[in-house]
């Protein structure tokens, strides 16, 4: 049996603000497989992006179980759960959220350089990526010189770069133009199919729920619906087992 | 490693994302820094000065005289004549030679100065011409006349206020009274101890030393005209006054002199001693200085944590999605004292620059003094209006470090500020 790349058992997590408690998870458990490619869906309040802060190890449950890359994340300490989110897990912000002084090269290779990797390689997977999704020749380019598809396409390139497990991604397409997220989720869909790396979306955006292919809606901190979609199954060599 | 220089390049980048504020900030530490050196530069030269001109007026570096005297003044406590041979001998060994800018003896006392029109109590010195022209600067500042010469056995120097009280000029006569020292014994030079004596002199010179108490108060004479008029013998003196190449070597020649002369009735001073007063007044000075230097060194310190703390409050969420990536607090502690360091490296550059540029103007051209004080120069402090900075290279570099440490030390703040971002609440989103 495939280890799963993310397992959540019986996840719950309430926010407290004073004496007010905003439970944002109830009881939440799934699987996802490597080499998914998934989208959770569902109005604001209903947990999406705790769920995804969760999974990420920016969060901690206040009950259950979190098991990502075969990792049991409650167990581990704030540096243990930085050293998963360097080594095993790749983000994708709303907001593009690139480092403004470095180049769009030199965002895409910071990560590479906090785990150490040597600069050939670096150069090497950096080019590579860059070719592969419409960034050559703007290497150089801070991000105030590129326009938001492109950023975000930077911000792919650095949570690829790592060649993670697993990659996060929360509204990636809400800030970009219909045209622009339709190309970047094309981007998306071909490193997940051609790297096997497992992807999680939140979304409002209809456009990324029809690509995904795997649907969880959420209302009310619970899984209202998780539904396989008509598109390519995960495919055979997806990453994410143990490390 | 790798890490470390991608923290260098980031916090390097950091501090030109914003030009105006950098330069801006860099603009008061830097002032800051410059206002430090230049201040010190003033303050230490105008302190060196004032102990040049003080030690040639007064006492000298170091001065020998009889015990007691330093307390009381009596003209009775003289130096015995064993004293002074055994001071001769040992100022001329090789290592005194080489210390050793002057040596005069002096045999000091009271007295009242006539003329045909009025008196003055003055404070007669009696003095080695050519002795005292290698230490005291009062040869230098006659302003009518000239000092006292081996030939001219009856001459005076007065004061420029005393010349003024007792209506004189160069060549008036007038007469000097005092009482003759009380020696244990039978007369000396036919004069008896306790005795009113008077001589008439003739005026060689007047001088202007700008210091109140000294030109309305002193006066120099041979010293065997003194000797004879105090029923002195030739080879006992009040004191023996040293002028050395370097005050610093002071107290190193008082310990020479105390261990040479040790069971003799003597008291060996330096300038520290036997002029207590300006030694607290310098101190005092310095510490003031110290003072106001804490508060420009706040200040700049306070802008520093304004400007370190803003760009790290604006940025919380970049930081936020720093660690998110796995970036550790250590590192984003690091990287926000590596933008303060950069900062205060720059800072610090501009302000050496414009605070030794400025101390060398003030080194080599002064400052004058009379353009500050229109109503008149205080008297006490400095004597020379104009005023040279002397800064040494232990200033600059003390100075330098201290900025340095403030604004090191003051980044600690925000960086464990950054450190200590939140994750998720730094977030807005995922």
């Amino acid at each position: 049996m495939v280890q799963p790349a993310v397992e959540l058992n019986d996840v719950s997590k309430t926010y407290r603000t004073g004496s007010i408690e905003v439970p944002a998870l109830r009881g939440v458990s799934l699987r996802i497989v490597p080499g998914e490619f998934v989208a959770t869906a569902g109005p604001s309040g209903s947990g999406k992006t705790t769920l995804l802060n969760i999974i990420g190890g920016l969060d901690r449950a206040d009950a259950g179980e979190v098991w990502v890359a075969g990792q049991n994340l409650q167990l581990l300490s704030s540096g243990e759960l930085a050293r998963v989110r360097l080594q095993r897990i790749g983000f994708v912000f709303q907001t593009y959220n690139l480092l403004p002084v470095l180049t769009a090269l030199e965002n895409t290779e910071f990560t590479l350089l906090l785990q150490g990797v040597a600069k050939h390689t670096r150069r090497e997977r950096v080019q590579k990526l860059f070719s592969e999704i419409g960034l050559a020749g703007l290497e150089n380019r801070r991000p105030a010189e590129l326009s938001g598809g492109q950023q975000q396409r930077v911000a792919v390139a650095r949570a690829m770069v790592t060649e993670p497990a697993l990659i996060l991604a929360d509204e990636p397409t809400a800030n970009l133009d219909s045209a622009t997220a339709l190309a970047l989720l094309e981007v998306m869909e071909r490193l997940n199919r051609a790297t096997g790396t497992t992807f999680i979306f939140s979304t409002h955006d209809p456009q990324v729920m029809e690509r995904a292919h795997r649907l969880i809606r959420l209302r009310d901190g619970q899984i209202a619906s998780d539904e396989a979609r008509d598109r390519q199954a995960p495919v055979a060599a997806a990453k994410g087992g143990a490390a | 490693m790798t890490s470390v220089l991608l923290l260098v390049k980031v916090s390097w980048r950091n501090v030109w994302r914003n030009p105006r504020g950098t330069l801006l900030t860099a603009l008061a530490l830097g002032l800051g820094l410059a206002l430090l050196l230049i201040s010190l530069g003033l303050l230490d030269g105008g302190h060196e000065q004032t102990i040049a001109s003080a030690v040639r007026f007064g006492p000298g570096d170091v001065v020998i005289q009889a015990k007691g005297f330093q307390d009381s003044g009596s003209q009775e406590l003289l130096l015995a004549a064993r004293v002074v041979s055994r001071v001769d001998a040992f100022l001329q060994t090789a290592p005194m030679k080489r210390v050793l800018l002057g040596v005069s003896p002096r045999l000091l006392a009271t007295g009242l100065l006539s003329s045909a029109a009025n008196s003055a109590g003055v404070t007669l010195v009696g003095v080695i011409p050519r002795e005292e022209r290698a230490v005291s600067l009062i040869p230098q500042r006659m302003v009518e006349g000239t000092y006292l010469s081996d030939d001219n056995p009856s001459g005076i120097v007065i004061g420029a206020a005393v010349a003024d009280k007792l209506e004189v000029k160069v060549g008036s006569k007038v007469v000097l009274m005092t009482q003759a020292v009380r020696q244990p014994g039978a007369k000396v030079k036919g004069v008896t101890g306790g005795e009113m004596q008077s001589t008439l002199l003739r005026v060689n010179g007047i001088f202007r030393t700008g210091i109140q108490a000294m030109d309305a108060n002193v006066i120099h004479l041979p010293l065997p005209v003194a000797q004879t008029l105090l029923g002195v013998p030739d080879n006992q003196v009040t004191q023996v006054a040293l002028l050395l190449r370097r005050e610093g070597d002071s107290l190193m020649v008082a310990q020479g002199l105390r261990q040479q002369l040790a069971g003799a009735p003597v008291e060996v001073l330096t300038w520290r001693e036997s002029m207590p007063m300006l030694a607290q007044i310098l101190g005092l000075d310095h510490a003031f200085n110290y003072v106001m230097n804490g508060v420009v060194l706040a200040m700049v310190g306070l802008g520093i944590l304004n400007t370190i703390l803003m760009r790290v409050l604006e940025r919380r969420y970049e930081f936020g999605v720093c660690k998110a990536l796995g970036l550790r607090p250590v590192q984003l502690a690091l990287m926000i004292i590596g933008e303060s360091l950069a900062l205060t490296a720059i800072s610090l550059a501009f302000g050496l620059a414009l605070g030794l540029s400025v101390e060398h103007y003030f080194a080599t051209a002064g400052l004058n003094l009379r353009l500050l004080f229109r109503t008149g120069l205080p008297p006490a402090l400095v004597v020379d209006p104009m005023l040279y900075s002397r800064l040494s290279l232990e200033r600059i570099v003390s100075s330098v470090s201290i900025v340095f440490i403030v604004a090191t030390v003051i980044s600690f703040y925000p960086a464990l500020k950054a450190a200590r971002t939140e994750l998720p609440d730094a977030l807005k989103v995922l």
